[in-house]
Order: C-alpha cells, then sequence, then structure tokens
C-alpha cells in the first residue's frame, strides 16, 4: 500500500530509505522547559495586551517583544545543541482534548495532549522562525515609531501572538495541536494585514486572507478526521509507527487515498498556491515587516512544512505527490508570469514569493524534501531581505512603493546600503551562480528534470523557463529603483493616516502630499533598520554554506541531514537522476538554469536601465500583433483570478444568499408561520364571532387545538390497548 | 447539603424576586443583582460538594416530595453533570446581564429585575426537574417572564415580538406535553399507578413501548423542543424576537433559553424514544445541515448586527444538534460542550453589541462602522468574542465544534468506532462549509463595525456632530468603562480557559453521555441492517405487557 517507488525514480537510496527509517520518538519529560519556546511570545502577546489596556504610549511593547522572540531563539538554540540529529523527543505539557469510550484499542479513544514533538525537521524550521522573528521584530521597533502610542502595541501584539501560534505548529506532536497553531498564524495574519484598519482595502485584504485560509484548513480538519478515523491516532509518533506496520494496522474502508489531497488543500491555502493564492498579494496591505515575517519568510511556508511532516501519508494515493508537483509547477510559473507585470515592489515580491513556494511543492511533488526544505531555507533570508529593503524604502519615502516613481536610490544619501543589500536579495532571488538559492533551487529543478516521469520532466523545463522570468521581473525592479538617473515622488502616506483624531471624510490625501512632495526629505533608516538587515543578508549568503560544504569540503549538507532525521526522510536523499539530452541531469540544470538567470537579468538591463522606453515599446508591440494581444493585460490583471473567482463564487453565493433570506423571510415565515398562525384567528372568527381580538383568538383555538390533539393522542392509545 | 442547596437554586431567586417586589424602586436593581450573584454562589456551592462528576448519575438530591400524589407528581430535583454545568453558565451569566443592564433599563425597574430573577429560578427549575410535570411547568413557565421582558423593555415591534415568541413556544410546548401525557398514560395503564418521573417514564417509554409509538412520542416531544432549539424551520421567531428584545433578553435567550430545548433533547426525547431517534436521525440530521449552511448565508448578508448574530445562533446550534444527532459519544459530548460554549460567546456578542446600541442606538451596520476609532476596549472584546464565535482553536468554540464535527464524520456504519450513527464523512464536510461561512460573517461584521473608516449615526447631520461630536447620545462614556469591562472581562476568560482548556469540562461531560447513549448503538445497528426499526411490530403485540415480557 505505501507506494514509495515514485520516490525512489528521484533519489538515490529513497526507496531504500523509505519510511522504515523515521526514528521512534522518546519521551523526554526533561525537556519540558521547551514550551518555553511557545510560552514566552504568549506571555509577550499577553503583556502587550495589558501595556495596551494601561494605554502604555513608548516602545515597551516592542522591547517586551523583542525580548521574548530572542529567548525564544535562544531557547531553541539549546534545544538544538542538546538534541541535534538524535531521535524525536515528545516532550507533553498538559492534557488539551482527549477522549475515549472504551477500552478496547486506540480506535475507541481520541487524544490531542498539548505536547511537542521535537526533531531535527521541527528544529530546523523553529531555528530560522525564531531567528528571523527577532531580527524583523527589531527592524519593526524602528519601522512602525510613528505608530508609537497608537497602534504600536496592537502591532507588536501581533507579532507576539504569531510567533506562539507558529511555534505551536511546528512543534506540535499531533495534528489537533498544529490544528490550533495553524489557525492562531491565520488569526495573526487577519489582525497583523488589518492593521491599517483604516484603509476598507487593507480591511477587505485581511478578511480575504482569513476566509482562504479557512477553507483550506476545512480540508486540514477533515484530512484530520480521516487520519483519526484510519489509523486511530492524531499523534504523529504513533501515526508513523501504525504506517510502518503496514496498512492492515489501521481501517483501509474510510477512503485513505482522500487524506493527502485534504492535507494539500491545506496546505496549499496556507501558502497561497493554486487554487488558493489570490489572499497572498492582497496581504501587502500590511505592514512591511509583516509581509517579511509571515507573508514571505515563515507563515506561508507552514504548508511546506506540513507535507514535510506527513510526507509518509502522501504515498498513500499514487497521484498525491504528482499533483503537489503540478500544482508547485504551474503556480510557480503562473505568479511569476504576473510579477512581470506588477508595479508595486512588494506585489512584485509577494508574487515572487508565490512563485517560490511553488518550487518548493515542485521538489516535494518531484521527491526531494531536501531541496524543498533547503529552498524554504534560502528562501526565507533572502526574501524577508528583500522585504525590510522595500520597507525602509516605504519608511524613507512616506510609503512610497511604485517602481515607476522611484529610481536611482543607490545615490539617495542614506539608502546606499538598502539598495545593495537589496541588489544582494535580488541576485540571490534570481539564483546567481554560487548563491544559496542557486543550489536549492537546482536540488529541485534537477529531480524533477531527471525523473522517469515526463510530467515532471516537463515540469523541470517549466520550472528552468520560471528561473528566468524570475531573473527578469526581480531586476526589473532592481533597475528601475535602484539604478539608473535619481528621481523620486514621495508617498501620500500621512504616518498618522490612522490616526484617531484624523476624520476620514475630510481627507484631502492627495492634497497634503503635494505639499509635503515640494519640500520632502527622505530619511535613511537608522541602527535597528540597518542591523537587522546585515545579519539576514550575512544570514543569506551563509544559508550557501551546506551546499559549499558538499561541493568544496566533501563533507555533508546540514540541512539534508536534518531533514533525514526526520519524517520528511524519504526524500532526503541526494539527489542524482536520470541523463538529460546526454548530460546528466544535474549539471543540464546548473547550465540551463544559469543560463536563464543571465537572460532574464540581461533582457531586465536592457528593457529597465540601459534603453528604459524599450519597455513601453515591447508591451506596444505586444498589444498591436493581434495574438499577443491578450498577454499584457492579461499579467497586469493578474489573470483575472480575482474576478473570476467574484463572478463564480462569491456572487452567486451572494445572490442565493439574499434568494435565501427573501425565502426565509416571506415563505418559511411570512407563509408558513404567519399563515398557520392566521388559521386560528379565522378559525375563532368562524366559531366566536363575539370575540375578534387576535389573542383570545389565538388562546381560544390554541384551547382548541389541544382538546383536538388530545382526543387524537386518546383514540391512538384506545386503538393501541383494544 | 445537596437537598438545601438544590432547593436553594430555585428558592433564592424567587425569594430576592419577591424582595425585588416589594422594595423601593432605586434599590431594585441592587438587589436583583445581589440575588444573582446569591445564586451564582449558591451554584458553585452546589458544584463544589456534587458527588456525580464523574459518574454521569443523574442522581437524585432527596427524595422525591409528593406534589399531587394522587397524580405521582412529585418535586424531585437532582442533577448531572450536563444539567449543572448548564446550571453554573446560566448563574454565571445571569449577574453579568443584570449589572449590563444598569444603564439601559431606566424604566419600570423594579418589574424587570424581578422578571429576571423570576426567570432564572424557572430555568434552574427546568435543569433541576426529576419530574416530567415539574420539568415541563419550569420549562413552560420561562415563556412568561419573557413574555414581559420582551413586550415591555423590547424594540419597536416589540408586542409583536412577544406574542409570536409565546404563542410559538406554546404551541411547541402542547405538543410536548402531549408526548409527555401520553407516555405518563401507557405507564399508568401497564403499572397500574401513575408516575411522572424522567427516570421511570424513560425506562418504561425506551424498553416497553413498541417501536412504532415510540416514534410518534419522539416527535411530540421533538416538536416542542425543536421550537425552543430552534431547529430550521421552526426557527423564524429567533431572529425576530432578538432583534425586538432588550439585551439582557437576548442574552439570556441565546445563553440559557435556547438550551432548555437542546437540554429537553438530551435529557427527555432522546433517552426516552430511542427508536424515534434513531428513525427519524436521518431527517433530523439534513435539517441541522440545512440550518447551518442556509442561515450562515443568511447571517453573511444582514445588515443589522443583532440580527446578524440572532441567525448565527441558528447556525450554531443546528451544529450543535448535528453533534448529537450524531449518536456517538464524541459528538454528544461535543454537543453539550458547544452548548456553553455557544451560551459564553453568543451571550458576549449580544452584550457587545447592546453597549453600542446604548451609545448610537442603531444596530444597523450601514450607519455604524469603524468604530475602533471610538472605542478600542469595546473593539477587542468584540473582535475577541467574534472569534470564539466562529470557532477559533485556542477558544472556546473550538473544542465543542470539532467534537461534533468528528462525531458526525465518524457517524457511519462501520465496526471502528463502536458507537455506529447514521451521518458520515459527507455530513462533516457540509457543516464544514459552515465553518467557512462563520468566517464570512462574523469578518463581515468585525470588518464592518469594528473596522474601516468612522462611520457614526447623525455625523452628517452638522448641528448634532457639533454638539456631541463623540457620538454617543447617553451618559455614557465614550468607550466602554469599568463597570462594562467588568462585564466583559469575565466572559473572556471563560472563552480563554475552556478553549486552552477544556479537557476538565470533557470528563465532567462525557459518562453522562455515555449513559445517555446506552440503548443507542445496538438499535442503530438494527437500523443499518434492517433499514427501519419498526419491522418487528408483527413480532411483538401491541400491549406493553406483551414487549416487557420479551426484554
Amino acid at each position: 500500500m505505501l507506494n514509495f517507488s515514485l520516490l525512489a525514480d528521484a533519489t538515490d537510496h529513497a526507496a531504500a530509505t523509505a519510511i522504515g527509517v523515521i526514528q521512534p520518538a522518546v519521551d523526554a519529560p526533561d525537556l519540558k522547559w521547551a514550551g518555553l519556546i511557545i510560552g514566552l511570545p504568549a506571555l509577550s502577546a499577553l503583556l502587550c495586551t495589558i501595556c495596551g489596556a494601561m494605554r502604555v504610549r513608548s516602545k515597551l511593547p516592542a522591547f517586551i517583544t523583542i525580548v521574548a522572540l530572542i529567548g525564544s531563539f535562544v531557547l531553541t538554540c539549546m534545544l538544538f545543541q542538546q538534541l541535534g540529529q538524535g531521535a524525536p523527543r515528545v516532550v507533553g505539557l498538559f492534557e488539551w482534548m482527549s477522549f475515549s469510550w472504551g477500552n478496547a484499542d486506540r480506535f475507541q479513544s481520541f487524544s490531542a495532549p498539548f505536547a511537542l514533538y521535537v526533531d531535527s525537521l521541527t528544529l530546523f524550521w523553529m531555528l530560522f522562525v525564531t531567528g528571523l522573528g527577532s531580527l524583523i521584530a527589531i527592524y519593526a521597533s524602528e519601522y512602525m515609531e510613528s505608530d508609537v502610542g497608537k497602534g504600536y502595541t496592537r502591532f507588536f501584539g501581533g507579532v507576539s501572538v504569531f510567533l506562539a501560534a507558529m511555534a505551536t505548529l511546528v512543534m506540535a506532536s499531533n495534528l489537533v495541536v498544529l490544528y490550533l497553531g495553524w489557525e492562531g498564524v491565520g488569526l495573526a495574519s487577519y489582525l497583523l494585514i488589518g492593521y491599517y484598519y483604516s484603509k476598507p482595502s487593507a480591511v477587505a485584504a485581511a478578511k480575504k486572507a482569513f476566509i482562504m485560509n479557512r477553507i483550506g484548513d476545512l480540508g486540514l480538519a477533515l484530512g484530520i478526521s480521516l487520519i483519526w478515523v484510519n489509523y486511530g491516532t492524531v499523534d504523529y509518533a504513533t501515526l508513523f509507527s501504525v504506517l510502518e506496520a503496514g496498512p492492515t494496522a489501521g481501517h483501509g474502508d474510510w477512503m485513505p487515498g482522500a487524506i493527502p489531497f485534504l492535507l494539500m488543500l491545506g496546505a496549499f491555502g496556507k501558502s497561497a498556491q493554486i487554487p488558493l493564492f489570490t489572499w497572498l498579494p492582497d496581504a501587502m496591505e500590511g505592514p512591511t515587516p509583516v509581509s517579511a515575517l509571515i507573508h514571505a519568510a515563515t507563515m506561508v511556508t507552514a504548508g511546506v512544512y506540513l507535507i514535510a511532516r506527513m510526507y509518509p501519508l502522501f504515498a498513500l494515493h499514487e497521484d498525491a505527490l504528482a499533483t503537489v508537483a503540478w500544482v508547485g509547477g504551474l503556480t510557480a510559473f503562473v505568479a511569476a508570469t504576473i510579477g512581470m507585470a506588477q508595479y508595486d515592489m512588494k506585489r512584485v515580491w509577494a508574487y515572487s514569493t508565490i512563485s517560490q513556494l511553488g518550487y518548493m511543492f515542485l521538489g516535494l511533488g518531484v521527491g526531494t524534501t531536501f531541496g524543498a526544505g533547503y529552498h524554504v531555507f534560502t528562501h526565507a533570508f533572502f526574501k524577508a531581505l528583500l522585504f525590510l529593503t522595500a520597507g525602509a524604502v516605504m519608511h524613507g519615502f512616506a510609503g512610497q512603493i511604485d517602481i515607476r516613481k522611484l529610481s536611482g536610490l543607490r545615490k539617495v544619501p542614506g539608502f546606499r546600503l538598502v539598495s545593495y543589500l537589496a541588489l544582494l536579495g535580488c541576485l540571490w532571488l534570481s539564483a546567481l551562480p554560487f548563491s544559496a538559492a542557486f543550489f536549492s533551487k537546482d536540488t529541485i529543478l534537477t529531480a524533477a528534470l531527471g525523473s522517469e516521469r515526463s510530467d515532471f520532466q516537463f515540469l523541470g523545463w517549466l520550472g528552468l523557463l520560471t528561473a528566468g522570468i524570475t531573473a527578469y521581473y526581480t531586476f526589473r525592479v532592481w533597475f528601475r529603483t535602484f539604478a539608473g538617473p535619481v528621481h523620486f515622488e514621495a508617498g501620500d502616506e500621512q504616518h498618522d493616516a490612522h490616526d484617531d483624531t484624523h476624520d476620514p471624510h475630510h481627507a484631502p490625501v492627495a492634497g497634503l502630499s503635494l505639499g509635503a512632495k515640494h519640500d520632502f526629505h527622505p530619511h535613511g533608516p537608522r541602527w535597528a533598520i540597518r542591523i537587522p538587515l546585515i545579519l539576514i543578508a550575512i544570514g543569506a549568503v551563509a544559508a550557501g554554506w551546506p551546499a559549499y560544504n558538499v561541493l568544496f569540503f566533501h563533507g555533508e549538507n546540514w540541512v539534508q541531514s536534518m531533514i533525514a532525521h526526520s519524517s520528511a526522510v524519504a526524500g532526503s536523499g541526494e539527489v542524482h537522476g536520470q541523463d538529460v539530452l546526454g548530460l546528466s541531469a544535474h549539471l543540464m540544470t546548473s547550465i540551463v538554469g544559469s543560463t536563464a538567470c543571465v537572460i532574464g537579468i540581461g533582457i531586465a538591463f536592457w528593457m529597465h536601465l540601459a534603453d528604459r522606453s524599450a519597455a513601453d515599446r515591447v508591451r506596444s508591440a505586444l498589444r498591436g500583433f493581434i495574438l499577443t494581444r491578450w498577454i499584457p493585460t492579461t499579467l497586469e490583471n493578474r489573470w483575472y483570478v480575482d474576478e473570476i473567482y467574484h463572478m463564480m463564487f462569491r456572487l452567486p453565493l451572494w445572490a442565493g444568499s439574499h434568494i435565501l433570506h427573501f425565502f426565509d423571510k416571506t415563505v418559511v415565515d411570512g407563509f408558513l408561520v404567519d399563515g398557520t398562525g392566521r388559521v386560528p384567528v379565522a378559525v375563532a372568527r368562524l366559531f366566536q364571532p363575539l370575540y375578534n381580538g387576535v389573542l383570545q383568538g389565538y388562546a381560544a383555538t390554541m384551547a382548541g387545538g389541544f382538546v383536538l390533539i388530545a382526543g387524537w393522542v386518546f383514540w391512538i392509545w384506545l386503538r393501541g390497548n383494544g | 447539603m445537596e437537598v438545601t442547596l438544590a432547593y436553594a437554586l430555585i428558592l433564592v431567586p424567587i425569594a430576592c424576586a419577591a424582595i425585588v417586589g416589594f422594595s423601593p424602586s432605586n434599590l431594585a436593581k441592587w438587589i436583583g443583582t445581589f440575588g444573582a450573584f446569591a445564586t451564582l454562589a449558591v451554584a458553585m456551592l452546589f458544584a463544589w460538594t456534587f458527588p456525580h462528576w464523574t459518574d454521569g448519575l443523574f442522581a437524585p438530591t432527596n427524595d422525591a416530595t409528593s406534589w399531587f400524589s394522587a397524580m405521582g407528581v412529585s418535586i424531585s430535583l437532582g442533577a448531572d453533570s450536563v444539567a449543572l454545568l448548564l446550571i453554573l453558565m446560566t448563574t454565571f451569566l445571569m449577574p453579568l446581564i443584570l449589572i449590563g443592564s444598569f444603564t439601559a433599563i431606566n424604566e419600570r425597574v423594579k418589574e424587570y429585575y424581578f422578571w429576571f430573577l423570576l426567570l432564572e429560578a424557572s430555568m434552574l427549575g427546568a435543569f433541576l426537574a426529576r419530574d416530567a410535570v415539574l420539568f415541563f411547568v419550569s420549562y413552560e413557565f420561562t415563556m412568561i417572564p419573557m413574555f414581559f421582558l420582551i413586550a415591555n423593555w423590547g424594540g419597536l415591534q416589540r408586542r409583536q415580538a412577544a406574542v409570536k415568541y409565546v404563542l410559538y413556544s406554546f404551541g411547541g410546548g402542547i405538543l410536548t406535553l402531549v408526548g409527555l401525557l401520553y407516555v405518563a398514560m401507557k405507564m399508568h395503564a401497564a403499572t397500574g399507578e401513575w408516575n411522572f418521573g424522567i427516570g421511570p417514564m424513560t425506562e418504561f417509554c425506551s424498553t416497553t413501548l413498541p417501536a412504532s409509538e415510540q416514534v410518534w412520542v419522539f416527535l411530540l416531544l421533538m416538536a416542542g423542543f425543536a421550537v425552543k432549539i430552534p431547529l430550521v424551520p421552526l426557527h423564524t421567531w429567533l431572529p425576530l424576537v432578538h432583534d425586538q428584545a432588550p439585551t439582557g433578553g437576548s442574552v439570556i435567550l441565546a445563553g440559557t433559553l435556547l438550551k432548555l430545548g437542546t437540554f429537553g433533547e438530551f435529557r427527555i426525547a432522546l433517552p426516552m424514544a430511542p427508536i424515534g431517534g434513531v428513525e427519524w436521525n436521518f431527517v433530523l440530521a439534513v435539517l441541522c445541515l440545512i440550518g447551518i449552511v442556509a442561515a450562515a448565508l443568511i447571517c453573511w448578508v444582514q445588515h443589522d448586527a443583532k440580527k446578524l448574530v440572532a441567525y448565527s445562533s441558528v447556525t450554531h446550534i443546528a451544529f450543535c444538534m448535528l453533534g448529537m444527532f450524531s449518536l456517538n459519544s464524541i459528538g454528544v459530548t461535543g454537543s453539550v460542550m458547544y452548548m456553553i460554549s455557544h451560551g459564553l460567546s453568543t451571550g458576549a456578542l449580544f452584550l457587545c453589541i447592546g453597549m453600542v446600541y446604548e451609545r448610537y442606538h442603531t444596530k444597523d451596520m450601514d450607519e455604524l462602522g469603524g468604530l475602533y476609532r471610538r472605542m478600542p476596549i469595546w473593539s477587542f472584546f468584540m473582535v475577541f468574542f467574534a472569534l470564539a464565535s466562529l470557532g477559533l482553536p485556542g477558544l472556546n468554540g473550538f473544542p465543542g465544534e470539532f467534537y461534533c464535527l468528528v462525531g458526525a464524520f465518524i457517524a457511519e456504519d462501520t465496526a471502528a468506532t463502536g458507537y455506529p450513527g447514521l451521518m458520515g464523512p459527507w455530513f462533516a464536510i457540509i457543516a464544514g462549509l459552515g465553518l467557512i461561512a462563520a468566517a464570512m460573517y462574523l469578518l463581515m461584521l468585525v470588518g464592518r463595525l469594528v473596522w474601516g473608516p468612522l462611520r457614526e449615526p447623525g455625523a452628517h447631520d452638522k448641528d448634532h456632530a457639533h454638539t456631541s461630536h463623540h457620538a454617543p447620545t447617553s451618559a455614557l462614556p465614550v468607550d466602554i468603562g469599568a463597570r462594562e469591562i467588568g462585564i466583559l472581562l469575565p466572559l473572556a476568560i471563560a472563552c480563554l480557559v475552556l478553549g486552552l482548556y477544556p479537557e476538565p469540562m470533557f470528563k465532567a461531560i462525557e459518562p453522562s453521555v455515555k449513559n445517555m447513549l446506552k440503548p443507542y448503538p445496538a438499535l442503530v445497528e438494527r437500523y443499518v441492517r434492517d433499514g427501519t426499526l419498526l419491522n418487528d411490530e408483527t413480532e411483538t403485540s401491541n400491549s406493553p405487557f406483551a414487549d416487557a415480557t420479551q426484554k
């Protein structure tokens, strides 16, 4: 039943190492302190709430949050130090939800204690989640400073909730606690996207994100139910041992084949993949540190984590992993094409995030959890870097983020460092040869290209094409914004746009900003922004170390061995693959990938730096030719996905709801209920013409009705006795 | 001790009501609130000394005191863990509601507190009753205080709402009474004496009454409870009543009065006529699904915040009943848990909306919005309770909801669960759509009322806007003050505690549920095998004696 032949295609010794080598978990009650990794951010959230209640008007909430997050990071490091890649540890904290109605077997009980499952996959994730979380909180302490005393507390409260929930998600020992974290990060995301609550677009984006995630969450919830029904447990350790024991251990008749697809739905919702990807670009309405932390580096990788964690279950259906691969590959491509035609820098990075997440799912699908995990790792750093540099620009230019209105920023005083760090991020995103992202993406594409399945090979080629597109749109942004002649317009963001005293009815936003533009002086970031940027940049570069270690020192890849010691072991092997067009898949990917990267950057250089009017010429050329006319508009309108969803789902639902409401009011209540109510009145009038008061009529007929019913029952009783 | 406490639970509010009746008006609210707190104290003491938390026994606290001895009617009080939890919730809500009414109720204050305390007494009587007549009398008596509460302190259509509420409940109640009387009559015929004890009646009806009669008894009992619950399509009184009732009335309606229906189902209808419960299971489950999805969608297009929450009650309670009709212990436990958590979070939402209504005299979301700017503390609670209501894990809505969902999911003909049922994954999937819809309408509510640009009624009216720029037209502070925070904070803490640590609740509910479900697995198995439970009528004669001897 557990068919891992698919994985064997792509990986060298995956077949041999399939499921059997997931190490059995060890109870570790001595590690209870690890609960503080969740507890510290939770405490910080509580303290921030108290700060809010006490109307603290200082940077205290930021300080609390930063201390808590650094504390979590240190604890995670200690845990890593102690456990390394040893056997998974289960740390029970307290009973949460459990139930049993018999003592026969585990199928008669349901147990979801609040416990932690710590293995190397958990640690791997937690290290970059808490590490980046701390850095971004420091960054945000300066970025959000104009809101001190207003939304500052709310912001850091949200960040604390997020970290607590994310830690719960990653460290959970069973799927129900994972679900707790899963919805918890959704909540944090909702609160933080809607941070600028007086902007209707932000409120709508927050709502959209939550609801789209809920659709995925339903899949996850049903998947959890199915897992429990089939295997009698929701606990990772038990589940893996049951799977290992073979299919007979479960009840095979409860559609186990549906499990991976339901889990997938949850993962696609959280990680913004087709068909649930449209919330992520809108989520950019949130403050930029939030975009960097939640919507780029950490939360959106939860879907990858879920699939990696539940990897053994994805062998339950032969098409499950292939579906993941296809969805990932197509999402990577579609999102990259949209990214080519956006003008909002954050939105470009948002689509690139979707696209890169697509690569990760492609990696999972073609059987290299190692590639996917490594790409999560490298992506977390360089994408956080890109968002934070974009944020530094917004911070300095009053919220300006339109790449048509910014140019040559590297020559603007105070923005040199930001520009070059952004360049680093762009190079990494474009997968410059020998950058960290090059190796991680390379692993994924090699596995795809080298696969025996022709559809995976196709996805591999599509991925290479996407790599070229990625390089183009990335450098389109960089060349436009940071290079070229100096020119900028300030944004229209009054930092107090959501001020409590600000009246939206009289907000002459445009007028104010016009006045502000004349004497606008961009202010460069200070240390609280610069230091995290530098540290994250160092992290982005250092993320290549595991690969260099293999390449130059013949050591082992740290990420690979982390993943090999977890439940995602089945895809953690070295990727070799078949030969492609006479070359080894690996070499082929490297050559074609590097070429695509260079070509993409080259085109971007030509169209967006050397000759900026070329971009417009290309656009009008495309518009001028009948067969390509649709391309620019379709891409600029994001393939009309939002519009299609609106027409297909929201509108019918809205109309249906109105019809239901009307039906409820007129037919159910008006006709059936009130109509029935009128019958006694009519009857009463028939029998008692003297009383025409409504109440009396009701009462009389109620009594009459009672007599009738009682008589009828009595009759039945008589008949029964006779 | 227990006897005293059980009597005290009913008598303390009645006594306080009497004192309120004779006291000066300006003291009424203090005495009323004191009465509610005193009842809470009694309930807590009762819970503290309650010996049946873990064995699930519906234990008598006293020997039956004869009431109408000739008819076998007695005053017999008792509680099991489920009843006790509902009692705790009721007594917990009541002081909060009364404190919340301090500023909202300015006319006929004495009467208001008087009726509220009587209402509390009758609700507690229904939860404590071990005698069917006592149960029914208490159950129906709740209508009278509620009628006056709506008709005197309600909105513009209050008379209509009050009349509709009473007639609807009364009509349903009559049918329930007929069902109970029928069982008692049959029992009298069989044993020669009258006995209205719920225990003996259940015993008799479930084991002795022929299948076809059980089905009728079930439907009669169900008719009244379904109105009270309310189950679609008998729900239409609820939005109207909620809309028109004063805030306190809405809170107690959502918090406890609806639970009388679900509790009646749990205590009386399902145990008394299990064959009916199984025969009609599918229909009821489908009605629940319709309720979940349709009412949720109707919520989504409401303009009135209170009506929205009222319809959300319909969908939530349908979810709760789906869990109960799953007929397995996990689903029913979830259902009971859901009753409690729904009472807390929906009650709190009504309180929140009432606080805004007191300030702006409207609850129309077209006129009102972006209140975060004015009322950040209120907004915090509003968002919090909306999230609790939409079933966010970590808050109170989730554990019950998840168990209901799992209960429906596994209620399929299989040996896997030990408690077979008649639903299955598809029921869970459709019910799960309700979770998505819940996010849609509750976030819509929050998105319009709390977030977004500020909209206040009268903001366009220049004069008005100048005189009271900070909108409130009453003497209340702009944001909620200490008294109101004091109302919402205990509710919020309760929501959080139940969400993070529901384990003790489950442990308490579970044994009682298992007792209730005892006859079901065998019946369901037979139903699945034969497609009906009515086919053995030919084997057994209609006479109860024949049936009894066979057992």
